[in-house]
């Protein structure tokens, strides 16, 4: 199950090329897409029915709701001022223009954007595109109370703090300054902020009709995209349609779509999602396969199959406050002694993960190979784990008979992989035990240190190609916050001298990327060793694809690129 | 035309040259428990039971000194030795993609002999650990229903009026109740909160007495209607108002005469009853809020199985088989316990 | 009999009173099921939780919460789920027929099954075929159902679907008034395994009372009169033996359509009550829960009421309390 229900991927405005050594995973396997033409080729009509276990979870109003799920439909549907490249391949982490005409460079030392929209653009609901839709948009953001990051991302505009306070009377003119007669919209920001464009690139910054209501919507309203929302009922499906009044004005940022309508049924186990693809009964699964399918697959349905490596990893936190993980040794003796190959295994194969022993996946920035706690260590790939090392630390370490809790959820593979800790743990002569929670109470659970979770399951997927996205963020001071369940820093690590490093790689980001990502691949060893965590591997993507399907493209951004694929002839 | 022909005992007939003499009578237990050893089909269940009883008892035998294989720890890059080859326990799928991982299917030897499940562990092994959880809990939760819904059955229908009625609706309220909810809240507390303890006893998350406990309270009004339907019809009867007439208490005439006339349904109700709790702890062990890890029942593997069920339906298969013989065993002793305890068994009816 | 009714109506609202409060303290007092955090998503700043505590009404003391909810539920019938913000009743609605439609059908299956099984077992016995359909019938009482649906997925969707079973649609359901037929194509593998359960339960039942009815003096009665072995069969020793049948019928009956086919609804993609409560009940989504639970305590407690009336008419010994 794909656990990233935060999509804001913010490219970098370095915008380094991630993921070119990443594309197509093996040889001669048909992985990913390569780099192609940007879209709007292929055979048009039909309907592309998809599948998926249960519809996006959360509020389906495009301002609210963060999950890739729904991301996957809402870019087929509604336009930002800017779009990452509508493409497969590393290019689509790059900006284009879309609602606007091009992408300004920002003056008045970097705290102020001056767009100017495109003509004739309409609504699915035939209303023309002007700016007052723009303003409307970003002071609904706050109106509406619940948008995961108002607070955060688009507190910069000038006016944001004031309606934070009282959103009801959000007025961001100020912020947001509108000429209807030159068609320009020129945002005002409180501070630099280089990410600014990536932020508008994200479906919470989709432009909406003015005539949008200012409360929570049950079906996201009309938008400027090639489809528009026909129905949506999360007991049973999501059915898009043919937007009429749409016709392309960059291929680049929103091409034509191919399949006339789009459909996802919810409601099929994982299980029986995969017999519908292998019957033609489906085009398109969103969830993972099951593993035991995985042979099945990738023998019958060959060409079928699609992976591509994601900026990812899964691990096991290990709380340095309270015992036994407050004592190094121990820390370190269960990364030498842990088995990334029988964690790789349960997970579906080498093919499908690929072990790490430190923070950062690989091709990101700031990512330097790195691994001591393998037998033979130096090259920076694990090769096998040094039982014997962690016998002898965990000697040392004293922390032998202590009782320790292993925390996942109860989702077959996390319960396998707890299984397998709880038994290696045992061994190095530990009493674990394994709770098993619903995967709704785990993650909440495990970040409340009133709970007291000494070793718990979690996995991080990138928003943006920033290393401060997964450091700073799951490791930096600010992100303990003691006794509350929303505290992502699960290890609850707080060391002034890390973080103080931390800050000074974020400072030096803004004026040299190079010098940044050397000093991020510093806090990355540093934390290694310090073993805060366990990292088990980085997974990659799987698409599985109905034998019709044409035309499929693997965007860095997006995933699976639905409407690009063709179902017709 | 129907007729019936009077069978006496052999034993009650006189043969020639012998005299009658006095006979110390024999209690109905003694004649039941002597019908009962009789009959054949019920003896092949009782020893059919046993059989499942010692050999789930045994698992550690089994698995230590018959396969040499782990039931209870994963085992994922571990070796195994069929026909003489050494194999992973766990093997890289083919074709040209190489994916998924598959556990090894039956060997058909002492080692692995249904095969592995996605940890790599012995499932047959695995299966007769899981034997004695899936017994005590069926076992122990069905006698809880039974002894509880036979008492509450007992003084409903007796006493009738207000005492039936109100304690007809509390068994509304039980069974109405969402039992899931409550499993699934009850086994989050426990995981949450390191257990519960009540002075010297401590029950945690992984405690058998757990999902026994809230199985038989759930079941006590499915088995508390029929009794109370039973009692008001006894309690109707000649030999009750005889024993009224004697000026019998209630108390004696609820032990002494309807009781023993009631504890026929209970008791054919017994191995029914334990067939279901066998059945609800699987489906509630399906659901990840009955049995918890460490400990395995047949529903967990069950559940293991689920996700191996395209490749690897032994897995899934076992443990089912266990639960029909098991239940199939109790049944065919049931029968025969009914037959033993029926009075009038003496009088045979045939076409 | 007016009384009865009347007096059972106010024991079903009691009842489903008391439940209601029963499971909205269960829910809150659970540790670690906190609500606004778990609709604020993945990592929501401070502000957002609050604003979702204050939306919907979770940072109010539990009465108050739980009269909102109430009202919410009965007088304006506003209420939305947790999950996905949309309004729950309509969803109940929804989802009632296909239960009904599960339950209806494999019910009639095992009515006639555990009939025919039941009486052909006790008047054959003494013949092979009694401990044969016995034994026929405790296999069906031993499979888990959802085992056995999984497995029926396995055979009528992948391994044989392309030569025996290549009339079995797609998982899912097709509402009567949309395709009778297609209705009913969906739902034949359904009906079959929710049935063998209870057929073979109810079949051996029925044998147990049949034969313990014989041996009753008003049958022998009967058959010394002269009357027909069907009539005493069908008119004498079926009639008094239905009354355990009947009792337990109308429970499993009442305690299915409230909601106990979760695991054959999901198994075979039916969104019925049993797959919106499963749902609800992972997601811990409470509107939908308690909408779930009143439903089905209605259900039952009518369910036992309706049992209780025919029990007194099966048996005029006993008047119904």
């Amino acid at each position: 199950m794909i656990k990233a229900s935060r999509f804001a991927i913010l490219g970098s405005v370095a915008a380094l090329a991630l993921l070119a050594a990443g594309c197509g995973g093996g040889g001669g396997s048909s992985s990913s897409s390569t780099s192609s033409t940007s879209g709007g080729g292929g055979k048009k009509g039909g309907t592309l029915n998809t599948v998926a276990n249960a519809a996006p979870s959360g509020s389906p109003d495009p301002q609210i709701n963060y999950t890739l799920q729904e991301w996957q439909l809402l870019i087929m549907t509604h336009d930002g001022l800017v779009a990452f490249k509508r493409v497969g391949g590393p290019d689509g982490f790059k900006l284009v223009p879309d609602l606007a005409t091009s992408i300004p460079a920002p003056t008045d030392g970097g705290k102020t954007y001056k767009f100017t929209l495109r003509k004739g653009i309409k609504f699915s609901d035939g209303s023309t595109l002007d700016p007052q839709d723009v303003l409307s948009t970003f002071e609904r953001l706050f109106k509406i109370k619940q948008s995961p990051n108002a607070g955060t991302w688009y507190a910069g505009i000038v006016g944001a703090d004031a309606c934070l306070k009282k959103p009801e009377t959000c007025d961001l003119s100020k912020g947001v300054v509108i000429d209807k007669a030159a068609n320009t919209v020129t945002f005002h920001l409180s501070k630099a902020d280089p990410e600014f464009l990536d932020q508008l690139a994200v479906p919470f910054a989709f432009i909406l009709p003015s005539s949008t209501p200012d409360k929570e919507v049950q079906i996201p309203p009309a938008g400027t995209g090639p489809y528009k929302w026909a129905t949506y009922n999360p007991n049973s499906q999501i059915k898009l349609v043919r937007n009429p009044n749409f016709k392309v004005w960059s291929a680049d940022a929103q091409p034509a779509g191919n399949p006339d309508v789009i459909v996802q049924k919810f409601g099929l186990s994982t299980e029986a999602e995969v017999t519908a693809v292998e019957n033609g009964q489906a085009d398109w699964m969103f969830d993972p396969p099951p593993s035991d399918r995985l042979t099945e697959m990738s023998t019958k349905y060959t060409s079928q199959v699609h992976i591509n490596p994601l900026t990812a990893v899964w691990y096991y936190a290990m709380n340095v406050r309270i015992p036994p993980f407050n004592n190094l040794k121990a820390r370190q003796a269960v990364n030498y002694a842990v088995d990334h190959d029988a964690l790789v295994k349960i997970y579906g194969g080498p093919k499908l993960a690929t072990p790490t022993c430190q923070i950062l996946p690989p091709n990101f920035p700031g990512y330097e190979p790195y691994c001591p706690y393998t037998k033979n260590p130096g090259s920076g790939k694990w090769t096998a784990p040094d039982m014997a090392k962690a016998q002898q630390l965990m000697n040392e370490s004293g922390q032998k008979g202590q009782s320790v809790d292993v925390i996942t959820d109860t989702i077959e593979q996390d319960k396998a992989h707890g299984e397998y800790f709880v038994g290696l743990l045992n061994k190095l002569g530990f009493k674990a035990k394994l709770k098993a929670l619903s995967p709704d109470l785990q993650y909440p659970y495990v970040q409340n240190s009133k709970n007291k979770p000494q070793f718990s399951w979690s996995s991080w997927y990138q928003d943006y190609p920033a290393a401060s996205d997964f450091i700073n963020i799951l490791l930096g001071c600010g992100s303990y916050h003691p006794n509350s369940n929303a505290s992502p820093n699960i290890s609850e690590y707080c060391v002034k001298s890390t973080q103080d490093k931390i800050d000074q790689a974020l400072n030096t980001q803004v004026t040299s990327q190079t010098k940044a990502n050397q000093q991020w691949a510093q806090i990355d060893k540093i934390l290694v060793n310090q073993a805060v965590w366990v990292p088990m591997f980085n997974p990659k993507y799987l698409d599985f694809v109905s034998k019709r399907v044409t035309g499929y493209q693997f965007s860095p951004q997006w995933y699976f690129l639905l409407d690009q694929a063709s179902v017709a002839g | 035309m129907a007729e019936f022909a009077y069978e006496p005992e052999p034993e009650l007939s006189l043969g020639p040259g012998e005299r009658a003499e006095a006979v110390a009578g024999q209690s109905p237990w003694r004649l039941a428990a002597r019908r009962l050893w009789r009959n054949r089909v019920a003896m092949a269940g009782l020893v059919l039971f046993l059989l499942i009883v010692l050999v789930s008892f045994l698992a550690p035998v089994y698995a230590n000194h018959i396969a040499h294989t782990d039931a209870l720890q994963p085992n994922v890059n571990g070796t195994t030795v069929v026909n003489g080859k050494t194999v992973e326990v766990i093997q890289q799928g083919g074709g040209p993609l190489g994916l998924g991982e598959n556990p090894i299917g039956p060997t058909w030897q002492t080692n692995y002999f249904i095969g592995a499940d996605q940890n790599g562990r012995d499932v047959a092994a695995r299966v007769l650990y899981g034997g004695r959880s899936s017994l005590l809990i069926g076992i122990g939760s069905a006698l809880i229903a039974c002894l509880i819904a036979t008492i509450i059955g007992l003084i409903a229908g007796f006493f009738r009026g207000l005492t039936d009625s109100a304690l007809s609706r509390l068994m509304d309220l039980i069974w109405a109740f969402p039992v899931y909810l409550l499993a699934i809240t009850l086994s989050t507390v426990l995981l949450t909160t390191n257990g519960l303890q009540w002075g010297p006893i401590h029950l945690d998350a992984s405690s058998l007495w757990i999902p026994t406990i809230i199985i038989g309270v759930i079941y006590v009004p499915y088995v508390m209607r029929p009794v109370r339907g039973q009692v008001l019809s006894v309690r109707e009867k000649e030999f009750v108002d005889a024993a009224i007439a004697q000026g019998a208490s209630n108390w004696r005439l609820v032990f002494s005469e309807i009781l023993p006339n009631i504890i026929t349904a209970v008791i054919v109700l017994l191995p029914l009853m334990i067939a279901t709790t066998i059945l609800t702890e699987a489906a509630l062990s399906y659901l990840s809020i009955g049995v918890q890890p460490p400990n395995a029942s047949w529903g967990t593997i069950i559940q293991d199985g689920q996700a191996l069920l395209y490749t690897r339906p032994w897995v899934a298969i076992a443990p089912g088989i266990m639960i029909v013989l098991t239940v199939l065993s109790l049944n065919l002793l049931g029968d025969g316990v009914r037959d033993a305890l029926d009075p009038r068994a003496k009088v045979r009816l045939r076409k | 009999m007016a009384t009865f009714i009347i007096r059972r109506l106010t024991w079903a609202v009691i009842v489903t009173l008391v439940i209601t409060i029963l499971v909205f303290l269960l829910f809150f007092k659970t540790p670690g099921i906190d609500p606004a955090r778990q609709m604020a998503g993945r990592n929501p700043d401070p502000q957002t939780i609050a604003a979702i505590k204050h939306e919907f009404g979770l940072d109010r003391s539990l009465p108050v919460q739980y009269a909102l909810m109430m009202k919410r539920m009965f007088i304006s019938r506003d209420l939305i789920s947790y999950q996905y913000h949309n309004k729950v009743i309509p969803q109940l609605v929804d989802a009632a027929p296909v239960t009904f439609s599960l339950v209806l059908g494999a019910s009639i299956l095992w009515i006639v099954g555990a009939i025919v099984i039941g009486v052909a077992a006790a008047v054959l016995r003494g013949t092979i075929f009694d401990p044969l359909l016995m034994v026929i019938s405790l296999i069906g009482i031993s499979i888990p159902v959802f085992w056995l649906g999984e497995v029926a997925n396995l055979i009528t969707q992948d391994r044989l679907h392309d030569s025996v079973f290549s009339w079995v649609p797609p998982l899912g359901y097709v509402p009567l008034t949309q395709d009778p037929w297609q209705w009913f194509l969906h739902l034949v593998i359904p009906w079959f395994v929710l049935s063998v359960l209870y057929i073979g339960f109810y079949a051996r039942v029925l044998r147990a009372n049949l034969i313990e009815t014989e041996g009753e003096d008003y049958v022998r009665t009967a058959r010394a009169k002269g009357i027909s072995e069907e009539r005493v069969m069908f008119r004498h020793t079926l009639r008094t033996s239905l009354i355990t049948f009947v009792s337990l019928f109308g429970l499993d009956f009442g305690i299915l359509v409230a909601g106990s086919t979760l695991l054959v609804e999901v198994v075979f993609n039916l969104h019925g009550i049993g797959y919106l409560t499963y749902n609800s009940l992972t997601r811990l989504d409470l509107p939908v829960i308690m909408a779930t639970v009143i439903y089905g305590a209605i259900f039952i407690v009518f369910a036992n009421a309706i049992v209780d009336i025919l029990y007194a008419r099966l048996d005029p010994r006993v008047r119904p309390t």
